[in-house]
């Protein structure tokens, strides 16, 4: 940016108001720098996933330790049927939203620890929020960093608009770190292929979506869905990351390829 | 109860519960989930103290407030947030035109309200109402309100890097004015009030136009109906106070006539009331 225009910038935002559309457009530019350009961000799944043990984490630890030497990866995990049962419980006690944000933030960092420790002795370091300024350090060193995938909002954790569920988990909190950071790829790891037009585990008529844009996917209106509602919204406004891809992780090759940035799974664009 | 130590048909290791093997993002799971909620401090007022209007003015406006906050503390509990302020707006505009993102904004901006908070926490100490490190202001916030009678924070939501891009911009939308009225909806407080220096809101921008006429209380509908070209609040407030459950309103007053935040927290029509 030219210095008067910072300068002008600068004045617009001291004095202006920040619910200025006028104002507020003036900040799209210069456009976003991408601060870990080369880092994939995958999200191991909690119930999709690690609940499933030994059968299915050590296969994907493998294919994570052979794709090391070609991909930077930031990996982030799920809470699973643990949170189910804290939220279960937490619901009926009348504990507020906020209150169970923790409760699943608890659960996401379990799962954390328990595949750093798989991964500890390849010099994986698991992160916690405080921890994210060295994770440059570790990914340009280890190629790899755990973090959890919820984010830390806790007690700011917003309300559901039905329900009392926290709205924003671990599919959301892996989103934003991808988009802040200008990642190369967002790549959610789950039991099934991608994303359906109903749960495939329930209705065997549920037809496969290889690839599909938010507002189609909008369009549709579905009841249920492979990745939490608030990222198809928060992939319309990014600045990096405007797509996302879904990946059944059980099959041995589905995480290199899709490293690999070729078409497996389902992949959602902002459109 | 089934047993929950072996692995399902689905081959995924449960343990018994009510959403166990559900879906947290279907639609009627998550409206089986509607339950009400316990109110964690029922007699805790929640009071933001603009940063830029309040602060940053200096002597002349924070001193009176600081004076009507200590008459107030006498009688009720606190929790006071505050906003970054010039300091905020000055680092927003240098990360933009370094090309920083989003959540990194955010996470800079927390600094600010917390060098605030600390400003506010020297005057308000004789009451032994002082700044708690946002670390754990959470989760002790029960405990400290029970050892004094107020208590100060960075009004900043956690978001930090975790932050939600915007729609139009790059500014983040989650700041003190949301920060403030999210934790008073979580602990399910007894009123929130934020203190700017303006009186409320008008029809149209006083300054400009003599026929706006001054609007002493408005629903979020109406609000979003008159779509009026800037907001002394953060937008984002008109989406959060849609899913409250405990906290369905909040007053905007003005700071620079201190007895207006006494009003407010005694539960007063004054300033404006904007609810659900």
């Amino acid at each position: 940016m030219q210095p008067e225009l910072l300068a002008q910038l600068s004045a617009a935002l001291v004095e202006g108001n920040l619910t200025d559309r006028n104002v507020m457009e003036r900040t799209s530019v210069p456009p976003a720098i991408r601060i870990l350009p080369e880092a994939n961000v995958l999200k191991v799944g909690g119930q999709s996933f690690m609940d499933r043990g030994r059968a299915a984490v050590f296969p994907l630890v493998e294919e994570i330790l052979e794709n090391l030497p070609r991909h930077k990866m930031i990996i982030g995990t799920g809470a699973g049927t643990r949170a189910r049962h804290a939220y279960s419980v937490g619901i009926d006690l009348g504990m507020p939203t906020g209150v169970l944000s923790v409760l699943g933030t608890f659960v996401s960092m379990q799962n954390a620890r328990m595949l750093h420790y798989l991964l500890a002795k390849h010099g994986i370091p698991f992160i916690e929020p405080a921890q994210f300024p060295q994770l440059p350090l570790y990914l340009a060193e280890r190629r790899a960093v755990i973090f959890m995938g919820m984010p830390p909002y806790t007690f700011w954790q917003q309300n559901p608009a039905v329900g009392r569920i926290p709205p924003h988990r671990t599919d959301t909190g892996a989103y934003l770190i991808s988009e802040v950071f200008g990642a190369r790829s967002m790549i959610y790891i789950k039991d099934e292929k991608g994303l359906y037009t109903a749960d495939p585990k329930k209705d065997k008529g549920a037809r496969f979506i290889p690839k599909i844009t938010v507002p189609e996917l909008k369009a549709l209106n579905l009841r249920d869905m492979v990745v939490e509602p608030p990222v198809l919204d928060m992939m319309r406004n990014a600045a990096h990351r405007r797509s996302i891809r879904i990946i059944n992780g059980l099959e041995r090759g589905n995480l290199t390829r899709a490293l690999n940035g070729e078409d497996v799974g389902t992949e959602i664009t902002a459109g | 109860m089934p047993d929950s130590t072996l692995p399902g048909a689905d081959n995924r290791y449960h343990v018994f519960s009510k959403l166990m093997r559900e879906s947290l993002i279907d639609k009627d799971v998550m409206a089986s989930t509607e339950t009400p909620v316990v109110r964690m401090l029922p007699d805790v007022h929640v009071v933001k103290i603009g940063g830029r209007s309040l602060i940053d003015a200096g002597k002349r406006a924070l001193y009176p407030v600081a004076e009507a906050l200590s008459r107030i503390l006498a009688r009720e509990r606190l929790v006071l947030g505050v906003g970054g302020g010039m300091r905020s707006r000055h680092v927003f505009s240098i990360g933009l035109d370094l090309g920083l993102p989003t959540g990194v904004l955010a996470q800079l901006a927390m600094a600010d309200a917390l060098g605030n908070a600390h400003i506010l926490g020297t005057l308000l100490a004789p009451h032994g109402v002082v700044a708690i490190p946002p670390e754990i202001f959470g989760h002790l916030l029960p405990l400290f309100i029970q050892s004094a009678p107020g208590v100060i924070f960075n009004g900043v939501p956690p978001y930090s890097i975790w932050e939600h891009p915007p729609a139009v911009g790059r500014i983040p939308p989650h700041r003190t004015d949301a920060g403030c009225f999210i934790l008073g909806e979580c602990f399910g407080v007894r009123s929130v009030t934020l203190a700017k220096d303006v009186d409320g809101l008008y029809t149209a921008d006083p300054k400009k136009d003599p026929s706006a006429r001054f609007i002493p209380e408005i629903s979020i509908s109406e609000l979003k109906r008159m779509n009026p070209e800037t907001l002394p609040f953060d937008e984002v407030l008109l989406d959060i106070l849609a899913t409250t459950r405990l906290v369905k309103s909040f007053r905007l007053v003005n700071g620079l006539k201190p007895e207006a935040i006494e009003a407010a927290v005694a539960g007063e029509a004054v300033g404006t009331l904007v609810h659900a």
